[in-house]
């Protein structure tokens, strides 16, 4: 199974296509770990996005390419290999926190 | 296939080419009451797709037999039958030459007694349909697996569950799995329930092909070395059939099959029992499954009420509404049948707008809520959106059918 800590929200693939999506939060940024169906079923596979969340509250995000853990979408073929990045992306996320916390105000 | 000792189901290490020691996997499992095993045993959490769902299901429910014709997208749940058969968890499993063949087939296992499993899709299911149809009439206990798709010309694989509405008034029961989950636990459920004495019929449980089977999702199971009590085919309200000395005619009553006046009443009889059964069936289901149907938001004004794959869009739908400050109530109808009447006219009593959102054609929820609610219900019901022959259905599609319809109905 992967991992649950920070998991924000689990739901149906809202595109409709089947499968599920889930949704981690670290503060403002999280990931976005979408599993679909494949006619081939050992071509399933998760496809990940680094997201910005827009709202404190609710599930809505970017995408967000402009990290340093990706600048496109990510495939894993395998749940270990997607919880060693989920793993670090949550890392990475606090440490980016802190260095947000230290910018200046612009507003 | 007979093994060395003539028997047809008693399978040994030698047979099977196993080592000397081997034990059929179902010979290790413990017998759990279902209520035990539905509602008390610990759960483990996996995220399989739903062909595997299916597998653990049938791991779990003692099957006998299964026979089975392969078709896109079913096949991939009769491959994992194959690895229990393997494994010594399904006792007998052969592919039958066609739909028909497996169908027919299928029945006069139940009629023997055994626990019968067989699983199709879309156009398997039409091929089959006359043998299918004749199985509540012979009240065989069945469980088919029904990995909904296209069924019409142009030819296509993709999900689509128009075929559930060909078996709606046939006296199946007829559940519809939302997602794997469902698919792990309506079949165990439906197994239970179509086996009890006052309803012994066969039980289909469809789910949307691919969006469930071909995909992953978490699914809640639970230990592996528990397994429902066996089939006691004399427990049913028809006995089963002794094969020693099978009948020279294997219809239930043949007077029945005689062209005059009491043939007709007691054929008319006959359907009024098979019919009162299906109704019979849903205290069971009721305690299997915690009810007919699942209701969110109660009390809300605009509702949808959905089955199958379009209740997990739905789902995220009101959620999304629900951010938005708006409060939008769901019904999921778990068993279409039999048809959760009265739960629906509860759960939307107060309703000012319900939308029927479903991935097929011809609208046969929104026809059967319809049919249930006319003169009991002051909603206003639109039938909408539909996707079918592949398409999906994006969660954004019902949040603009819920815009309009508000503007529509003030």
């Amino acid at each position: 199974m992967i991992i649950q800590d920070n998991l924000f929200l689990t739901r149906a693939n809202p595109s409709g296509q089947g499968g599920f999506q889930f949704l981690y939060r670290v503060n403002d940024y999280g990931l976005s770990a979408l599993s679909g169906p494949q006619e081939e079923i050992s071509m399933i596979h998760w496809e990940v996005e680094i997201i910005k969340f827009t709202d404190s509250k609710t599930a809505g995000f970017e995408t967000c390419h402009t990290t340093e853990l990706a600048n496109k979408t990510l495939k894993f073929y395998t749940d270990k290999s997607l919880n060693e990045f989920i793993q670090k992306a949550f890392q990475y996320f606090e440490e980016l926190n802190s260095l947000e916390k230290m910018l200046p105000d612009e507003t | 296939m007979a093994n060395v000792k003539g028997s047809s189901v008693c399978r040994t290490a030698v047979d099977e080419g196993k080592p000397a020691d081997w034990i059929p996997g179902g010979e290790k499992q413990t017998v759990v009451d279902p209520m035990k095993m539905f509602h008390e045993l610990p759960r483990e959490k996996l995220f399989i797709t739903g062909s595997e769902a299916a597998r653990e299901s049938m791991r779990r429910a003692n099957i006998d037999i299964a026979i089975a014709y392969p078709i896109t997208p079913q096949s991939e749940s009769m491959q994992q039958a194959g690895y229990l058969y393997d494994e010594g968890y399904i006792k007998e499993y052969y592919r039958a030459e066609e739909e028909i063949g497996t169908f027919s087939a299928i029945s006069g296992a139940s009629r023997a007694g055994v626990r019968s499993l067989t699983a199709t899709s879309g156009p398997g299911l039409m091929r089959g349909m006359e043998a299918i149809s004749s199985w509540p009439g012979a009240r065989t206990p069945i469980i088919m697996l029904n990995m909904c798709r296209v069924i019409n010309t142009p030819l296509a694989i993709q999900p689509d569950n128009i075929e559930m509405s060909f078996m709606l008034n046939t006296g199946i029961l007829l559940l519809h799995a939302e997602n794997q989950q469902d698919f792990y636990d309506y079949p165990l459920a439906a197994i239970c329930a179509s086996e009890q004495v006052d309803v012994t019929l066969p039980a289909v449980v469809s789910v949307d092909g691919f969006f469930c089977t071909h995909a992953r999702g978490p699914v809640e199971i639970t230990p592996e070395e528990y397994k429902l009590p066996p089939r006691d085919g004399w427990r049913s309200a028809v006995p089963a059939m002794d094969n020693e000395n099978p009948p020279a005619r294997i219809s239930r009553d043949a007077p029945i099959q005689k062209s005059n006046f009491i043939s007709y009443h007691m054929h008319s009889s006959w359907q009024q029992e098979v019919f009162a059964a299906v109704e019979r069936s849903a205290k069971y289901f009721r305690d299997y499954l915690g009810g007919l149907v699942e209701v969110v938001n109660p009390g809300a004004e605009d509702f949808i009420i959905a089955s199958g794959c379009a209740v997990s869009q739905a789902r995220e739908a009101i959620r999304q509404e629900g951010e938005n400050g708006r409060k939008v109530g769901l019904v999921k109808v778990k068993t279409i049948r039999p048809f959760p009447t009265e739960e629906i006219l509860d759960a939307v009593k107060g309703a000012k707008r319900i939308l029927i959102p479903e991935f097929n054609q011809a609208g046969w929820l929104h026809k059967e809520v319809c049919s249930v609610l006319y003169g009991r219900c002051n909603a206003v019901i639109k039938d909408g959106p539909r996707v079918f022959g592949g398409m999906t259905m994006p969660t954004e599609m019902i949040l603009e059918w819920l815009e309009e319809f508000r503007k529509e109905v003030k």
